[in-house]
């Protein structure tokens, strides 16, 4: 559905760029989680998708069309709820769902219809005369989720979405952007929370400095990243430990304990002896595939939160 | 899609309480009490002042002198025991006091003495007032004197020669309208909460930016030109319901609490809606101009009101131009406010027509072009 090729883009006055050839694409029907630190670049993309900024190098296009064409004819395909709440808030619910159904060109019966849809699908419906600065945090996400979903948008772009709001809220948020992709939405998910991508994406592109790091459905990446073992041994050594299992792979200091990826052609039968013969006793052990979290930062060295 | 955003501009202003006091309650307040405060400067009150007599002398030339002031002045009041004090502590604000030996002195032409009659006041009387007194009573004196002259003369002249008014005319010129504070303070205060709504429009479209509700309304495919189109047409209206609000204001409250009423009679409309919409224009493209500068809401709530007060205080509106020295009045004329004030005194005072106000409205309709282009210029870098 959405195609982007080798996007670049410099600010003005910027001396790096925001973005170098960046190249994914998202599809109808699943979500894509887009993950980078802060500076990134998923702003600028959002921006750029957003029509807020100009083409500097590169293709966007929406079903082969470019994407200023299609901007230009039927703006209110592509729609985002933004990390700020993108709403008036001296405005009831209903107001604010009425001004952006009007900016849009919805009317008559249709804009009425449309606005009660997206109460009633972000669970406002009680909410609708209340002034939007009186929500708690949870809402105010929830109406920024029902102005996007207003003009029946076929690629929703969410840009932080859960930032600020209570457990129940993010899972009915996470459950709710699900379900929009399950409907036939191609949407597209920043978050700072791994956890969260996780759960809902089906794929991911990994942004750092304005290049895309990688990209691809979530498991075959986590699956590729390597078997991890978290090892923690009683006598607080983890200087020795680190030392024992630096020729079976990359390893690094984790609390008192040590993670371990396994190089490949490397068994954890081998690291266990290894261990065992030194005598040391293990307290603590465990093993599986990287998570997203874990992915990130071996691909960046940094923390998303960085 | 801009009645939608024009709905909501609306909608955004009637719930800001502080803005909706500043455009409307804040000019009416002014109207009124500045209106109150200045009304005996251009209606002097020598009339209501109130005075007592002390006649030490009880002769005739000193009677009539007595009458002839209360002519001038109106009925003295009672004497109190201890004027002296009333008069110092502005109770009573003079006291007229023909010394013994006066009426000797004015009837006797030969004779010398130092009886006068003085008037003596309360310590804060304002200079025009005590000068137009001093100057009365000089003149009644002197008439006196003269009267008293002739009646001495071998061939006696008809004394209603003398009678009748003096040969001196002051006054205003006029084409009908008198002016009064009303008259004066109405257009002046009038321009001033026009000018208001530049906080107002400004501290909004800082918050609609700020809140990213103006991005998602560019990412619906809002042009630049809707989004400040939506803005001016909603406050054409607010300014709009200000003036019909202020000129109902100095037309019917006024008098009902003791000021002079404003006068609309023989005012050409035409000539005040071009100068309203002249005024109008000017204030909300200003408004834009200074909502696409600032970054902050505190920015716009401070940078707004500072514009307002200096355009006010420059352009006649705070302070009248004629007080002005020459130099403050010459910078007064760039004050786009003076524009304004001026236009709308034409009208208002001096019955002013169309072709009177155009280089009034010309200069306001230039000044609200200019700063549509930068508003507009700094709207796109903005977004």
């Amino acid at each position: 559905m959405l195609a982007i090729r080798n996007l670049s883009f410099r600010y003005p006055t910027a001396s790096v760029a925001a973005l170098t050839e960046v190249s994914f694409e998202a599809r109808r029907g699943e979500v894509l989680g887009l993950l980078g630190p802060n500076g990134a670049g998923k702003t600028t993309l959002i921006a750029h998708l957003s029509g807020l900024l100009p083409l500097q190098s590169g293709d966007i296009t929406i079903d082969q069309q470019p994407l200023a064409a299609v901007r230009a004819r039927q703006p209110t395909r592509i729609a985002v709820a933004p990390q700020e709440y993108a709403f008036y808030p001296s405005l009831s619910v209903a107001e604010n769902l009425a001004c952006f159904a009007g900016v849009g060109y919805l009317s008559g019966s249709d804009k009425k219809s449309r606005i009660a849809e997206c109460l009633a699908f972000a669970q406002l419906e009680r909410y609708a005369t209340v002034h939007a600065d009186r929500l708690s945090g949870g809402l105010k996400r929830r109406l920024n989720l029902a102005i996007a979903l207003l003009h029946r948008p076929e690629l929703l772009l969410f840009d932080e979405p859960t930032v600020g709001v209570d457990p129940q809220s993010r899972a009915f948020l996470l459950h709710a952007i699900k379900q929009l992709a399950q409907d036939g939405c191609a949407v597209i998910y920043t978050s700072h929370y791994m956890e969260e991508v996780e759960a809902i994406a089906d794929r991911v592109v990994i942004l750092d400095q304005g290049r895309v790091l990688t990209q691809g459905a979530l498991t075959e990446l986590l699956n590729a990243s390597g078997t991890l073992l978290q090892l923690a041994v009683e006598g607080d050594e983890p200087e020795r430990l680190q030392t024992l299992l630096a020729p079976f792979g990359d390893v690094t200091r984790q609390g008192a304990g040590v993670q371990l990826t396994l190089a490949s052609r490397r068994s954890l039968a081998a690291v266990i002896a290894a261990v065992d013969a030194t005598g040391l006793v293990v307290s603590h052990a465990r093993f599986g595939h990287a998570d997203l979290e874990q992915l990130f930062m071996s691909l960046t060295h940094h923390s998303l939160r960085d | 899609m801009l009645l939608a955003l024009m709905k909501k501009e609306l909608l955004a202003l009637s719930r800001d309480i502080h803005g909706m006091g500043a455009l409307f309650i804040m000019p009416m307040v002014f109207i009124i009490v500045m209106s109150m405060a200045l009304k005996d400067v251009y209606t002097p009150a020598t009339k209501r002042l109130a005075y007592a007599v002390v006649n030490q002398d009880q002769g005739k030339t000193a009677d009539t002198l007595i009458e002839r002031w209360a002519d001038e002045a109106g009925v003295a009041q009672p004497l109190p025991a201890q004027w002296q004090d009333e008069v110092r502590a502005g109770r009573l604000k003079y006291v007229l006091l023909v010394e013994a030996g006066f009426s000797k002195v004015m009837d006797n032409l030969a004779s010398q003495g130092d009886a006068k009659a003085r008037l003596l006041t309360e310590p804060g009387l304002d200079n025009s007032v005590f000068a137009t007194n001093r100057m009365r009573l000089l003149a009644i004196a002197a008439q006196l004197r003269v009267e008293g002259l002739l009646a001495k003369l071998p061939r006696k002249l008809n004394a209603s020669a003398l009678s009748g008014d003096a040969p001196v005319v002051a006054e205003r010129m006029s084409v009908g309208l008198r002016p009064t504070a009303v008259q004066q303070n109405v257009p002046a205060w009038l321009v001033f909460g026009m000018f208001f709504v530049v906080a107002s429009i400004a501290g909004l479209f800082v918050e609609e930016r700020a809140c990213g509700a103006l991005s998602r309304l560019r990412s619906l495919g809002a042009k630049p030109w809707q989004l400040i189109v939506s803005k001016i047409v909603p406050y054409l209206g607010v300014n709009g319901v200000q003036a019909t609000l202020m000129l109902a204001v100095g037309v019917w409250l006024m008098p009902e609490i003791g000021g002079e009423g404003l006068s609309l009679q023989g005012v050409n409309w035409g000539a005040l809606l071009l100068m309203l919409l002249a005024i109008s224009l000017a204030a909300v493209s200003l408004a834009l101009a200074v909502a696409c500068l600032v970054s902050t809401h505190a920015q716009a709530a401070t940078l707004g009101p500072i514009l307002n007060v200096l355009m006010a205080a420059l352009g006649g509106v705070m302070v009248p131009l004629f007080v002005m020295p020459p130099v403050m009045q010459k910078i007064a004329t760039y004050s786009p406010m003076n524009w304004g004030l001026e236009g709308l005194l034409n009208v208002l005072l001096r019955n002013g027509d169309v072709a009177s106000v155009l280089p009034h409205a010309g200069r306001l309709a230039g000044f609200a072009t200019l700063m549509l282009v930068v508003a507009f210029g700094l709207f796109r870098r903005r977004i």
